[in-house]
C-alpha cells in the first residue's frame, strides 16, 4: 500500500507500516481493546482524507500520531457532556501475539511473562507518563517530534520523560532485577 | 568518588536517547569517565531501556483491524482510480464509523451500504489484500531464514529423513504438517537434503520452519496454514496445479506456493529467477514441462 501526496515531485509514504504503533498508542491512551480499534480505523480514515494537504518531505509518522492523539482528547471532551461510555479494561494478559520468529518454547514464554509485566507497569502509570514512554522508547520519536505531537515545550518532554523513567523503573524493580540475561527474545 | 548523579540527572536521559551533541556530548563523555555514579546511573537507564525494547511492540494490531485499515487506505486516488471522488467520500464517511460500536442504537443501513459500496469500490483492485497478506508472509520467511543463517534460530529437530522431521512437527503446529511433495519423492536425483527442522511464532501460532541444504547453502521453507499465509504476486511460474510464485526479497531469492491447505515459502540465495531458480533444484523435472514462467 502507498500513499501519494501531492507537493514537488510524488511523495510515496507507507502508513501502514506504524500500525502497530498506532495500536499500541491507542492502547496506551484509552486502555480498550475496542476503542483502540475504533481509534486507530479513525485515524487513517482522517489521514487520508486530509493526505492532500501533507506536504511532501513531512515527518508521516509523527503527523499520524499526532492524528490519532487530537481524535481521542476530542471524543474524551465530548463525553465530558454526555454520559461516561468508556469501559477500562484489565490487562488483556497475552492476547495479541509476537510476530517475529521466536528462539524456543522456554524462552519464548519468558520473554512474553516480561513482555506482559512490562505491559502491566506501563498501564500503571498516569497517562501523560504513558504516552511520552510509547513515544521515545517504543517509537524512537526524537524530543522535537514528541513535542510535536503533545504539543507541549521541549523542557516538558525532557521533565516528563524523567518522572515516568523513574516511575516505571521503580515498578519494574523485580523485572529489571530478574533481566540480567542478555535479550531472550532474539531477532528482530 | 563524588557524587554527581543529582546534577547530571537529564543530562544522563539525553545522553541515553541522543539528544547531546557538540561540546555538550563531548564534555559528558568526559565526564562519565572519571564518575562511577554517573555510570551506574547510565546503566540503570540503559537496563530499563532494554527491557522497553524488547517488549516491542507493546502491542500487535488484530489482523481484523489490519486489513479493516488496509481496505480503507486503498481508497485513496492512487490506489481506487476508478471510484468517483464522491463515491470514495461516502465511502470514507461511512467507514469512519466506529467498528465496535456499530449497531448499538444506531441504523444498520448505513453499514450495508458502506459494505456494498466497498466491494463496488474494490473490484478494480482485486488482489491487492491479498498481496499484502502475502508480502508479509515473506517478510517472516526471510527474517526466519537470516535468523537461521546466523545461528540465533538453532534446529530443534535434526534428520535427514523427511517421515521423521514430518512426525517431529505432528501435534505441535495448528495444522497437518507435510513436506512439498517434490521433496519427498523417489527417484529424484535430489541436489538438496533435509537437515531437520524447528518450530517459528507466527501470527496467532507456530509455524514450522525446515531446514535444506545445497551444496554449501542453506535454504529455509517456512510452511504455515493457508488460513494465516497467502502466496502471491512476484514472477508465476505454474507447474501441473500449483503455481510457483517467484520474487527477491532483501537480497533473497523467494518462492511462494500454496497447496493442501498448506502455504509454502522458500528462501534461498540462489540465483537467476523464475523458473531458472526452479530449476536449479528441480533439473530432472526439466523434460517434462513442468515449469512454464508467466508473469
Amino acid at each position: 500500500m502507498s500513499w501519494n501526496h501531492d507537493g514537488a515531485g510524488q511523495a510515496d509514504a507507507t502508513g501502514i507500516e506504524h500500525l502497530d504503533g498506532l495500536y499500541s498508542y491507542a492502547m496506551i491512551l484509552s486502555r480498550n481493546h475496542a476503542e483502540a480499534e475504533d481509534l486507530v480505523q479513525e485515524t487513517y480514515v482522517r489521514a487520508i482524507q486530509a493526505m492532500g494537504r501533507l506536504r511532501a518531505g513531512s515527518n508521516m509518522k509523527s503527523w499520524l500520531f499526532t492524528i490519532l492523539r487530537n481524535i481521542w482528547f476530542n471524543q474524551l471532551r465530548k463525553r465530558r457532556n454526555g454520559p461516561q461510555m468508556v469501559e477500562i479494561e484489565v490487562e488483556d494478559g497475552l492476547a495479541n501475539n509476537i510476530v517475529e520468529p521466536s528462539k524456543d518454547s522456554h524462552d519464548l514464554y519468558v520473554s512474553k511473562i516480561e513482555t506482559e509485566q512490562v505491559r502491566a507497569a506501563i498501564q500503571e502509570l498516569p497517562v501523560e507518563s504513558r504516552e511520552i514512554i510509547l513515544l521515545r522508547e517504543y517509537e524512537d520519536l526524537s524530543y522535537q517530534e514528541i513535542a510535536s505531537v503533545l504539543d507541549c515545550p521541549l523542557g516538558t518532554v525532557m521533565s516528563r520523560l524523567g518522572r515516568a523513567r523513574a516511575k516505571l523503573r521503580a515498578l519494574l524493580s523485580t523485572t529489571l532485577k530478574g533481566s540480567d540475561s542478555p535479550s531472550v527474545r532474539g531477532t528482530k | 568518588m563524588r557524587d554527581c548523579s543529582a546534577d547530571y540527572g537529564a543530562t544522563i536521559e539525553l545522553y541515553l536517547d541522543k539528544e547531546l551533541s557538540g561540546p555538550d556530548l563531548e564534555e559528558f563523555r568526559a565526564h562519565l569517565k572519571g564518575c562511577e555514579a554517573c555510570r551506574a546511573e547510565l546503566a540503570a537507564a540503559q537496563e530499563l531501556s532494554s527491557l522497553l525494547h524488547r517488549s516491542r511492540p507493546l502491542y500487535s494490531a488484530p489482523d481484523a483491524l489490519r486489513d479493516r485499515v488496509m481496505r480503507t487506505t486503498e481508497l485513496v486516488p492512487s490506489s481506487a482510480p476508478y471510484a468517483p471522488p464522491r463515491l470514495r467520500k461516502r465511502i470514507l464517511k461511512l467507514l469512519a464509523q466506529p467498528l465496535q460500536s456499530a449497531g448499538r442504537g444506531v441504523p444498520r443501513w448505513p453499514v450495508f451500504v458502506a459494505a456494498i459500496l466497498l466491494v463496488v469500490a474494490l473490484l478494480p483492485v482485486p488482489g491487492i489484500l491479498r498481496q499484502a497478506s502475502a508480502n508479509s508472509y515473506i517478510e517472516a520467511a526471510v527474517a526466519a531464514h537470516r535468523s537461521s543463517l546466523n545461528g540465533s534460530l538453532p534446529l530443534e529437530i535434526k534428520s535427514e529423513s523427511p517421515s521423521v522431521v514430518t512426525a517431529w512437527f505432528a501435534g505441535k503446529v495448528p495444522f497437518n504438517f507435510r513436506l512439498p511433495d517434490a521433496a519427498e519423492q523417489v527417484g529424484h536425483d535430489q541436489v538438496y537434503r533435509l537437515t531437520g527442522g524447528r518450530l517459528v511464532n507466527y501470527k496467532n501460532g507456530y509455524a514450522a520452519l525446515v531446514s535444506y541444504q545445497m551444496q554449501q547453502q542453506t535454504i529455509s521453507l517456512l510452511v504455515a496454514s493457508s488460513k494465516s499465509a497467502v502466496a502471491a504476486g512476484g514472477e508465476q511460474v505454474p507447474s501441473g496445479r500449483i503455481v510457483f510464485h517467484y520474487s527477491k526479497h532483501a537480497g533473497f531469492a523467494v518462492i511462494t506456493w500454496s497447496t493442501h491447505g498448506l502455504t509454502y515459502a522458500l528462501v534461498s540465495s540462489l540465483p537467476g529467477s523464475g523458473r531458472q531458480s526452479c530449476m536449479v533444484c528441480h533439473e530432472n523435472m526439466a523434460g517434462g514441462n513442468h515449469f512454464t514462467a508467466r508473469q
